[in-house]
């Protein structure tokens, strides 16, 4: 189990730590904050390899954090012997496996006493002068020769690894991958050969070499003597033809899984996806095993990633410790949210301390969309789709822009409770702000269920009981009867304090857009004003 | 419990720990120490051809356990920044070098003369966590030809010894030819031979029996007898008792002329011993070096004593540290019969002649 992953200077991370879940960690993000990167650091340092390459034949110089290599140039500028960017990635175990143990010792970054793997990406000495001379020539490109570098992979006892250790097993299930003429992908294909022990993987080898050489005895035969007949007057020793016996006509390469008698290729990309997460965590248990999934939610619909989820979540923590990349909130409100992993730059969040109670009042209401509270840096919470359109043109009308342009996200609660919403942007230490219709309760006795998760960065709006329940008598009572008729282009027969609660969205939106002054309830106001 | 058992030639001490790993559980994690690589190549391939596979058992030199196991996980606690990269066989720090620089040479690799101690104060340093480590990868380690173990080797042993491992020591002091590190001051008093008083006093402690297996499946008893007698009987060796079945028409002890030397070697097709390349140039026989003929089974030996082994087989004195040792080690590779090319007449010995009935 991996108890803790440091990343130095890999792409996106320039000093990046986390002590993962030891059963299931569910990572989010924005676009573009490494969660595929993550996924990729902790399979390059537990297999060596990255797609199924071995990380020295796949080094690329986008691979050193751009900021790292920035700084080193300006740095080079000054003093030419200023150290090189390097890439560091180390995985600390917690197992007390005797093969993990193995790879115990104090060789990483903590000094710690702790089995560990690490990967690391250094200027290599054999090419020193090459790269003082890469270096010194003024016509370079600012980027980092990678000829010139290594990557070393070794073990926490400081003895270089040269294939993965076989108490640490990984599965990678990435269900964006295109679907491929090879027919199953490098990541599939392992997972398929590590259901087999050794010497069963020998004895089908040995088959499948045996039936190949008897269609060279066989069936090739009879061409094997037309192409002699044919070729003696070209060449002096016959020509004939073999099956292939090299590796690449391994057993593996000719052996696809199959689903109802269609080829894995040809199923689904759904099917496909779903039988991936179920192969990947079916296997014999195994110490330390990893299982990798990207963005199980692609390709797959409401049901059927319904089931994955359930399987997932039934088999992680036993002896696998998982790691899900996501987009979507299903997948999070499902596998739990104190389990989440939010990425944003170099230190990522973490939820802890959440209620237990919490976490299964989400789990239970898993199609609400928790990952916008999550990802948002500053929202507005309210209580419906009316409130929402209301807030944002208070809020057109004092900045002249939408709230979103500020990067703050106005939500609708959509009937989950504030306390929950507000317990999680607590825990997510979120700026927020929250409107709420009073419904006849003192503000005080609102507020004061809410104390502890209200502070200067979270506050609670509520209309004062005295202007009306609700928001619309709140508006009529800003605004006056006559002059919210003409806001909503009532006729005059209309009355507004019955038409607007039996109307809340589609009056919201006439108020959206319409050209006329609207004067804003005050608890409204404030909350615009939270903003300036 | 630890135990040492202390074999005589010809005991089967590397066929028992072959046995043991054959008849253990499956899932106890078995390491096999050796310290000669010879040593270790015919652990290794004995204990495969046993039908013991996979890697719960496994076969190690004493240098590289020191080095894998206790120097590489955790120099850096006792020499911070240091990572060692191999081991320098011959190198030599020099006597009054101090701190790293004395353990390990500019490349980092440590040096053999001083491997042993670097170990020893590395696992020091670790706090206990060198040994716990070894805890947690294996239950169980042997150790074979432990009288060629001495100074610092000793105290690793005990740090072993004391942890939660079952540790089995199989050797045969008085074939103690070869030694770790004979310039190390440490334990000197347990040089040799002597190792056994080292062991009574670990036993003394509680941390090992000591179990004497006198049987030798090898030589015939007179043979036997004569191995016994080589070693001051004070030091406690259980007599030697031959289980040998095999019989010869050429048996005993025997005395052979220098001038029918060449005719013996021949018609006996007896292996030649001496004690170093310097002595029986005169002769031109094939000897090998006592010290080389270790492990070796052969139904004839003939030796070209020193004069040392010659006062032995004249009054029966017993003989003393490597001398005794060779002479133990010489005597013990034969299975039947035993001579010694003099032109003495030696009590207890018989004269060998030109085979009589062929005249």
């Amino acid at each position: 189990m991996i108890t803790k992953v440091i990343i130095q200077g890999y792409r996106k991370f320039r000093s990046f730590s986390i002590a993962p879940d030891a059963a299931t960690n569910i990572i989010v993000g924005d676009n573009e904050t490494g969660k595929s990167t993550l996924l990729e650091a902790i399979t390059l340092a537990l297999s060596g390899k990255i797609d199924g390459r071995w990380a020295n034949e796949e080094l690329n110089p986008y691979w050193f954090n751009a900021e790292d290599v920035r700084d080193y140039l300006a740095a080079y500028a000054k003093d030419s012997q200023t150290p090189a960017p390097s890439i560091r990635i180390e995985l600390y175990f917690d197992s007390e496996d005797p093969d993990v143990q193995r790879m115990r010792g104090v060789h990483n970054s903590l000094g710690l006493d702790c089995p560990g793997a690490r990967l690391e990406v250094v200027r290599n000495p054999d090419y020193d002068e090459e790269f003082a001379a890469y270096m010194a020539d003024p016509d370079r490109p600012d980027v980092m020769p990678t000829e010139y570098f290594e990557a070393v992979w070794k073990d926490f006892n400081d003895m270089p690894l040269s294939r993965r250790p076989a108490a640490l097993g990984v599965s990678v299930i990435d269900s964006r991958t295109i679907r491929s003429k090879a027919g199953v992908d490098y990541h599939t294909r392992e997972i398929l050969s590590s259901f087999l022990e050794p010497k069963e993987r020998a004895a089908i080898s040995v088959a499948h070499r045996k039936s190949r050489h008897e269609m060279t005895t066989s069936a090739l035969n009879g061409l094997n003597e037309k192409v002699r007949d044919g070729s003696e007057a070209l060449h002096d020793a016959p020509l004939g033809l073999t099956m292939d016996q090299s590796a690449r006509a391994s057993w593996e390469a000719g052996v696809v899984p199959q689903v109802e008698n269609i080829p894995f290729a040809m199923a689904g990309q759904g099917q496909q996806a779903s039988i991936k997460v179920a192969l990947a965590m079916k296997r014999r248990a195994e110490s330390a095993r990893t299982v990798l999934i990207e963005e199980p939610e692609t390709h797959l619909a409401y049901s059927r990633l319904h089931k994955l989820i359930d399987r997932v979540e039934t088999l992680a923590g036993e002896s696998q410790q998982l790691f899900v990349t996501t987009h979507s909130s299903f997948v999070l409100n499902r596998l739990g949210l104190d389990k989440l992993i939010c990425l944003h730059g170099d230190t990522p969040s973490r939820i802890t301390d959440l209620d237990e109670s919490t976490v299964t009042y989400f789990k239970h209401l898993s199609g609400y969309d928790t990952l916008r509270l999550v990802l948002a840096t500053r929202l507005v919470l309210v209580e419906g789709p009316s409130d929402e359109m209301i807030f944002k043109r208070a809020y057109v009308d004092r900045f002249h822009r939408y709230p979103e342009a500020d990067g703050i996200d106005v939500i609708s609660m959509n009937g989950i409770t504030f306390k929950r919403a507000l317990e999680l942007c607590t825990r997510l230490d979120r700026d927020v702000v929250a409107l709420q219709d009073n419904d006849g309760t003192p503000v005080a006795d609102i507020l004061a269920e809410l104390t502890e998760y209200l502070s200067a960065s979270r506050k609670m709006f509520v209309g004062d009981p005295a202007l009306g329940k609700t928001l619309e008598p709140q508006l009529i009572k800003a605004n006056g009867v006559d002059h919210m008729r003409t806001v909503l282009g009532l006729r005059t027969q209309d009355n507004p304090d019955t038409w607007m609660p039996n109307h809340k969205t589609e009056g919201a939106l006439r108020i959206l857009e319409s050209p006329k002054t609207v004067v804003m309830p005050d608890y409204i106001k404030q909350a615009v004003e939270h903003f300036a | 419990m630890n135990r040492v058992i202390l074999a005589v030639a010809g005991g089967r001490k590397t066929q028992s720990i072959v046995d043991d790993c054959k008849s253990c559980p499956e899932d106890r994690r078995i390491l096999v120490l050796g310290y000669t690589i010879a040593s270790q190549n015919e652990l290794a391939t004995r204990i495969r051809a046993a039908g013991v596979y996979g890697h719960r058992v496994e076969v190690m030199g004493w240098f590289a356990f020191l080095l894998q196991h206790l120097v590489r996980p955790y120099l850096p606690l006792l020499y911070e920044g240091r990572r060692l990269t191999g081991l320098n066989f011959e190198g030599d720090p020099g006597r009054y070098t101090k701190g790293a620089e004395r353990f390990l040479d500019s490349d980092d690799r440590a040096y053999m003369l001083h491997l042993a101690k670097l170990a020893h104060d590395v696992a020091t340093a670790s706090n206990g966590s060198a040994i716990n480590r070894l805890e947690h990868i294996y239950d169980e380690i042997y150790i074979d030809e432990v009288q060629d173990l001495g100074g610092w080797d000793l105290d690793i042993i005990e740090l072993l010894l004391r942890a939660r491992l079952k540790i089995t020591m199989v050797g045969d002091m008085r074939q103690a030819l070869l030694s770790t590190n004979i310039r190390d001051p440490k334990n000197a008093q347990y040089r040799k031979e002597k190792i056994f008083d080292w062991f009574r006093l670990m036993e003394r402690r509680n941390l090992l029996e000591i179990e004497q297996a006198p049987t030798t499946y090898r030589s015939n008893q007179i043979i036997a007898t004569l191995s016994d007698s080589i070693f001051d009987p004070s030091l406690g060796y259980a007599p030697t008792v031959s289980a040998s079945t095999e019989t010869h028409k050429h048996t005993g002890l025997f005395t052979v002329r220098e001038s029918d030397a060449i005719e013996y070697a021949r018609s006996q097709e007896a292996l030649c011993l001496r004690h170093s390349k310097a002595v029986a140039k005169h002769l031109d026989l094939p000897f090998i070096t006592f010290g080389v003929a270790k492990g070796r089974t052969v139904d004839h030996v003939l030796i070209y004593p020193t004069a040392r082994i010659l006062q032995f087989l004249a009054d029966g004195a017993p003989l003393e540290g490597l001398a005794a040792c060779a002479l133990y080690v010489g005597v013990t590779r034969a299975k039947h019969s035993v001579a010694f090319i003099t032109d003495q007449q030696l009590p207890n010995l018989t004269v060998w002649s030109r085979v009589p009935d062929r005249r």
